[in-house]
């Protein structure tokens, strides 16, 4: 791509960069510059094939004797995929078009560790060790330059900032309490020498520190207003709800984030899974229902995208402890407005297994250059062809 | 021959022993020091200060008498405590960092295991072999039951492999990605059948063993548990990994190649000895060249506890847990059995802000007179310094007199302490360790 040198700010910081010059996405209209991306990461491994239940093959039910889900409960997608039980409110998304899911998605030769297959997805390079900069926070190094006094991108959770969201020239916060940031009142004393403290030029974690300081200083006052507005639905109750409304909330009231980067643990169901995965993937779809029908009720829907995705699907056969390990690839699944609606990409063929595992159809890549190109209007991680995910 | 990074450092008159030298020293061997600690290093020199930290004057032994009461509550958050009480008590400065550097490497959530005497026995297991041989480190908590319970030993069994313990060990524990293959978790898994917990303790269940041929890194065998460990620690990898863990911790996070290769040699030379080990390094030139020094961020444990240290704050164990746990380092629940990433992990907006409010609120416990600075200083400009003393070795820079500049504005003696505690514990230099 060609590039030009620029000077910017971030965050009242002078940094010089390549800035691209090129044409963006072939798709990219004059409105891309308003669409959001959510990535929800479903952390542990989500046993995807009892999450789109392949119903009608055998090998489902004599792989999963104690595990496989009967046929009469789940909430049917097509002629061949029900949905869990306990997903009935994201199935009435399915129905009104407004979600979508790929099959099968993965990459040559998966790795079964969480850390690795994590920081697979996290960096959009199964080949190389990963280095300090995920996908998300390359995507932010280019909102930066063209948006310098933006937040492009934003942690809800409370665990470490993941690596997708590490970037070189942006500095991404995390969203820990109800309502975003909050600093203490006692603070207004010292404020301006504070402030002079974190000007000039430093290097390497001193200058990482500093850029940290004032992103952060400048986010919580803009957060705190916004938090503080009324939703338009009623949430369920439920910490994946409650992020995802204090999502809603800045999208909705502009605060001009694009990427959004929200957490839900606990898939590693190696033992006794079946009661822990149904009451995880409750809440995943009434979470993401209300978050949805609360950004149509604001006029947004139809500007943001949700990918719902976990490092690996889980084995096919479960273990002997009521669970299953770590397995290769699943489906991804996405919400929003301007979707291909419907079920994709390659359907898991349990006849044809890989070392007792699902068979990759799509490789992941091909879904983030789809996100690049054709959603964020951004150039491209890798040469990966974009899969048609948008209408 | 020893590489010659890892001979002893000789202070010189360009490169001497100050305040700068031993609080790094003293912040990186432990976490940090009270001003009276800091004196004394600084007339002793590095050679007496080290012995002094391989031979501590050791924990109040009040420290440990209450512990059954505690246990019996079964409340995760006192045991937090309780470990904080051992830190800010600062008895055994280099045996606690060096515990807290393994709990990290074998980190183990009471998220999962659900039970605090499970986690404290893991805690005292690294406590007792925290300067030791590493070969017993490692079989101690391949056995330990909070370990066990963490990585689904229970569900390993013959006919029904559980691989969770076996992939972390050679993946996390031992080895490094790209030092094994899948097929030798899946033997490593086999060989560890069996190995439980009943009633919280070890149990190796020859009912759940799988005791036939394995092989494990091309050697077969019928090996059990302890086979398996014994050709993990021959692995030639094992003691590159144990010393780039041990750089990373003590000196930085890019070792080069060769400082890595020598430091395993020394290992294994070492008998495999922590201790030993960290005496050649943490005297080393590598350990005390200047561009380690502040080189990295500190963690939340290294910014509550030094603080509370150099200001002789004394604050409540269970507020430093807490506030260490909101900074993102809850002890005993690491996020992950990777541990927590630190560095720049350790920071993000709302990290920051929690780091600041707990700045804020120390200064405030000045400014309202519940903690006072003996002697008191005369004026607001030796406030401001006494404070830069304290708490970044006095140095005599554009950001001290920055701070002094403010401080001379403040309206009291006690003001100008106040703002200049909250100036620097929010300032990011401070939090460079």
């Amino acid at each position: 791509m060609r590039t030009t040198r620029r000077t910017f700010l971030i965050g009242g910081l002078a940094v010089t960069a390549a800035v691209p010059l090129a044409a963006r996405g072939a798709r990219a209209s004059s409105s891309d510059g308003d669409r959001v991306l959510v990535v929800l990461q479903l952390g542990g491994g989500n046993d995807a094939l009892n999450m789109v239940v392949p119903e009608r093959q055998d090998a489902y039910y004599r792989l999963r004797p104690t595990l496989a889900l009967a046929r009469r409960c789940l909430h049917r997608l097509d002629d061949d995929f029900g949905l869990h039980p306990n997903m009935g409110e994201l199935a009435k998304l399915f129905a009104e078009g407004r979600a979508s899911l790929v099959h099968g998605v993965g990459y040559p030769s998966p790795n079964r560790s969480h850390f690795r297959a994590m920081e697979i997805w996290h960096t959009a390079d199964p080949e190389h060790p990963p280095g300090t900069r995920g996908w998300l926070g390359r995507i932010a190094d280019e909102l930066a330059v063209r948006a310098p006094h933006s937040l492009p991108a934003l942690h809800v959770g409370d665990g470490d900032l993941p690596l997708a969201l590490r970037a070189e020239r942006t500095f991404t916060p995390t969203l820990r309490a109800k309502n975003g940031l909050e600093l203490r009142s006692s603070a207004a004393r010292t404020h301006g020498v504070r402030e002079r403290l974190l000007e000039g030029r430093a290097r390497g974690e001193l200058d990482f520190l500093r850029t940290a300081a004032r992103t952060t200083y400048a986010a919580a006052e803009r957060m705190s207003a916004l938090a503080a507005r009324p939703s338009k639905v009623e949430y369920p109750s439920s910490q994946l709800a409650e992020r995802l409304q204090l999502v809603a909330k800045l999208i909705a009231g502009g605060f001009g984030t694009r990427l959004f980067h929200v957490e839900l643990s606990g898939f590693d169901t190696h033992a006794r899974q079946a009661p822990v995965h149904a009451a995880l993937l409750g809440e995943l779809a009434n979470a993401l229902a209300a978050f949805q029908r609360d950004l149509d009720a604001q006029g947004v829907g139809a500007r943001v995208t949700t990918m719902a995705f976990s490092e690996f699907g889980r084995r096919v056969e479960e273990n002997g402890s009521k669970g299953t390990d770590h397995g290769a690839a699943a489906p991804v699944l996405f919400v929003g407005g301007g979707l291909r609606a419907g079920l994709h990409g390659t359907p898991p063929d349990l006849s044809k297994l890989v070392e007792g595992d699902i068979a990759f159809g799509t490789d992941f890549r091909e879904l983030y250059a789809a996100l690049e190109r054709d959603w964020l209007g951004v150039s491209p991680s890798t040469a990966a062809r974009p899969f048609a995910l948008f209408a | 021959m020893t590489h010659a990074l890892l001979e002893p450092w000789r202070p010189t008159r360009d490169d001497p022993w100050d305040r700068d030298a031993a609080a790094h020293l003293l912040r990186r061997a432990g976490f940090g020091a009270s001003p009276a600690t800091l004196a004394r290093a600084l007339a002793d020199g590095p050679e007496a200060t080290l012995e002094r930290l391989f031979a501590p004057r050791g924990h109040e032994p009040k420290l440990f008498a209450g512990i059954e009461s505690l246990l019996a509550t079964g409340n995760a958050e006192l045991l937090q405590a309780w470990w904080l009480a051992l830190l800010l008590g600062d008895g055994d400065p280099l045996g606690e960092r060096v515990t807290l550097f393994w709990h990290d490497h074998f980190a183990t959530s009471i998220a999962k295991v659900d039970d605090v005497r499970l986690m404290h026995r893991q805690n005292r297991t690294l406590r007792e072999h925290a300067l030791g041989d590493f070969r017993e480190l490692l079989h101690a908590v391949a056995k330990d039951p909070a370990m066990l319970t963490w990585l689904d030993g229970n569900e390993n069994r013959r006919g029904h492999p559980n691989e969770n313990f076996a992939r972390e060990l050679l993946e996390l524990f031992a080895l490094g990605i790209g030092s094994y293959d899948e097929h030798d978790i899946r033997e490593a898994a086999r060989a560890f059948t069996g190995w439980s917990v009943a009633s919280r303790e070890f149990v190796a269940r020859a009912d759940a063993h799988d005791s036939g041929t394995k092989t494990l890194f091309g050697r077969s065998g019928e090996f059990d548990g302890d086979d398996a460990l014994e050709l993990v620690l021959a692995h030639p990898e094992c003691p590159r990994f144990v010393a780039r863990r041990l750089h990373e911790e003590f000196v930085g996070p890019e070792p080069d190649r060769a400082t890595i290769d020598a430091l395993a040699k020394e290992l294994v030379e070492r008998d495999w000895s922590i201790g030993r080990t960290l005496s050649t390094l943490l005297a080393s030139k590598l350990f005390f060249a200047r561009s380690a020094r502040r080189a990295r961020i500190a963690s939340p444990i290294e910014f509550v506890v030094g603080t509370a240290l150099a200001l002789d704050l004394f604050p409540a164990p269970v507020e430093a847990a807490n506030a260490a746990a909101r900074m993102g380092q809850a002890l005993f629940r690491p996020p992950s059995v990777k541990g927590w990433d630190g560095g720049r992990a350790w920071i993000n907006a709302g990290t920051w802000l929690e780091r600041v409010n707990v700045g804020l609120d120390a200064a405030e416990t000045i400014r309202s007179g519940e903690k006072s600075f003996a002697p008191e200083p005369d004026d607001s400009s030796s406030a401001a310094r006494l404070v830069l003393e304290r708490l970044v070795g006095g140095a005599d820079d554009e950001f001290a007199n920055t701070i002094v500049a403010a401080a001379a504005r403040a309206s009291s003696v006690r003001d100008a302490l106040a703002d200049s505690v909250a100036l620097v514990l929010t300032a990011p230099e401070y939090h460079l360790s």
